[in-house]
């Protein structure tokens, strides 16, 4: 693997990750507000931010699926 | 309370890390790249920087030089997405900057906040040693294979013998066994050998009331008393043998009868059996009936001699005096040299030798200091003296070994030659014509 597509590599699983930790966050929310130190709606919103999370990370990793395979190969 | 400065170009992840931080007590304000929050820093003062180490207008490392420059330097924490980048940027900047990889918890958040992370790390504690099934210490191995075995034993409700030599924890595997099976039934463990012939059937059966002289009450006998659980009976071949088809009949219809009582009393609980007698010589010596003994030793299990897991010695060591400082509030402390010359040690009496000579060495100490006074030879009296010479080994002469003994039997009777012959179920004459090939005695003599 040459060193640009190392870059492109690393570029794409930022780009998943990101949404992880998107992830990761609004449950600490949902579990917050189940123990009652935030206000409930709060936690239909971060549930609703995750789901759009999900598909993030679900598109980030699409993308790099297909950046390997057009990738040329050696 | 403190002043944050989140940095970090995701708004939804700051979004939520500010409810957070503020829910944990501490004002917070944020930044979405470099530029921002050098902005923030001309204003404001901040105890505590979170910074993304990938900003759009460059690296959170920008940052440092210019933190170095303020009057009150803030603790700085990076936020990174991959773990690997830690190494490089403790290259970078020392160790004095703490870490979090996204996707991060807020745990994490809480801990860097508070400084707790850096404790951690620096001061961890010693790893507190494993008990396995709650009583067995040991990563040897030998005792892989026991935790093995146990585990497989403990999913059915097959009769274990445990086999082994005196002082190897017989009883500590049988209360292993029961706290590995999921039963709700108690543990009960007695002695075979501690019981008359005329007790051990009230003590294993129970009896009921004016059944024998001094039975004033009813007594639930030890099967009884294991209903759902486990019966750990010790030193099984030492029980009197005309009783033994008594305990058969109980193995196999599963229901005892109380001493002085008729009626047939449903028991149910696993049997381990022990004994510090091998296999060849259970079979030999007719201390256990055959049938019993397939009753028993559906599973039979070989506990390892301390002397074939020595490694496991410090660990033991570590344990009993461990035990004994929480005891007597003393803070004694092995060496490692200390711990070598246990290891070297054959320990005949194994796990219960070590255990007695650990508590001896605690007691011979100065209570006021962490040495540990270990005396200056290691034996008990039970304890088979350890030849320095090797004994038989495959590759010696018959002459060799020939030799040995008579000159062993030799000094045993001080060198009376009729005495030693006698022992040797030799001739005198053959003796001296043998001393004589050794060239040990002259003609004349």
């Amino acid at each position: 693997m040459t060193e640009s597509e190392l870059s492109e590599l690393a570029k794409h699983i930022h780009d998943a990750r990101k949404p992880l930790n998107r992830i990761s966050m609004q449950a600490e929310l949902v579990k917050m507000a189940l123990n009652g130190d935030v206000p409930t709606d709060k936690a239909i919103d971060a549930l609703d931010k995750i789901i759009t999370s999900t598909k993030d990370c679900s598109d980030a990793l699409t993308g790099l699926m297909s950046a390997l395979s057009e990738s040329p190969s050696e | 309370m403190l002043t944050v400065l989140l940095v970090d170009d995701d708004p939804e992840f700051t979004d939520v890390a500010c409810t957070i931080i503020e829910f944990l007590g501490h004002e917070v304000l944020t930044a979405a790249n470099l530029a921002e929050a050098r902005d923030w820093l001309k204003k404001e003062t901040f105890d505590h920087i979170l910074l993304d180490f990938m900003l759009p207008d460059g690296s959170g490392a920008h940052l440092f030089d210019e933190l170095e420059l303020l009057a009150k330097r803030p603790r700085v924490t990076l936020i990174t997405g991959h773990p690997s980048v830690r190494g490089i940027i403790k290259d970078l900047c020392g160790p004095n900057i703490d870490y979090l990889v996204k996707p991060i918890q807020r745990e994490e958040i809480e801990a860097v906040l508070s400084g707790k992370k850096d404790g951690k790390a620096s001061e961890e504690e010693p790893p507190a040693i494993t008990r396995h099934f709650e009583h067995l210490i040991g990563e040897s191995a030998p005792m892989q294979e026991l935790y093995k075995l146990i585990e497989r034993v403990s999913k059915t409700s097959a009769n274990v013998m445990l086999l082994g030599e005196s002082g190897v924890g017989k009883e500590v595997v049988a209360a292993a066994i029961h706290q590995a099976s999921d039963v709700e039934g108690p543990y009960i463990a007695t002695n075979c050998g501690a019981f008359s012939k005329e007790l051990i059937g009230s003590e294993l059966f129970g009896h009921e009331k004016g059944a024998f002289t001094g039975a004033v009450g009813r007594k639930d006998g030890v099967f009884e008393q294991a209903e759902g659980g486990t019966l750990f009976l010790d030193e099984i071949t030492e029980m009197p043998i005309d009783m033994q088809p008594n305990l058969l009949r109980v193995l196999e219809n599963k229901v005892v009868i109380r001493v002085g009582g008729s009626k047939t009393i449903p028991v149910n609980c696993r049997v381990v059996s022990a004994t510090n007698r091998n296999m060849e010589e259970i079979a030999q010596s007719k201390v256990l009936r055959e049938d019993i003994y397939f009753r028993l030793a559906v599973f039979p299990i070989t506990i390892p001699t301390l002397r074939e897991r020595k490694e496991d010695i410090p660990l033991l060591a570590t344990h009993f005096i461990n035990e004994l400082n929480a005891e007597n509030g003393t803070g004694f402390m092995w060496q490692d040299t200390q711990l070598e010359t246990l290891q070297a040690y054959d320990w005949p009496g194994n796990v219960r030798e070590l255990r007695h000579f650990v508590h001896r060495a605690a007691i011979m100490s100065d209570p006021e200091k962490s040495n540990i006074e270990l005396p200056k030879s290691i034996e008990s009296p039970f304890a088979k003296k350890q030849s320095t010479t090797p004994a038989l080994q495959a590759g010696r002469t018959i002459e060799d070994v020939e030799k040995e003994l008579i000159f062993a039997t030799l000094e045993k009777v001080n060198g009376n030659k009729t005495m030693a012959a006698e022992m040797l179920g030799i001739s005198t004459k053959t003796l001296y014509n043998r001393l004589h090939a050794y060239g040990e005695i002259s003609k004349d003599d």
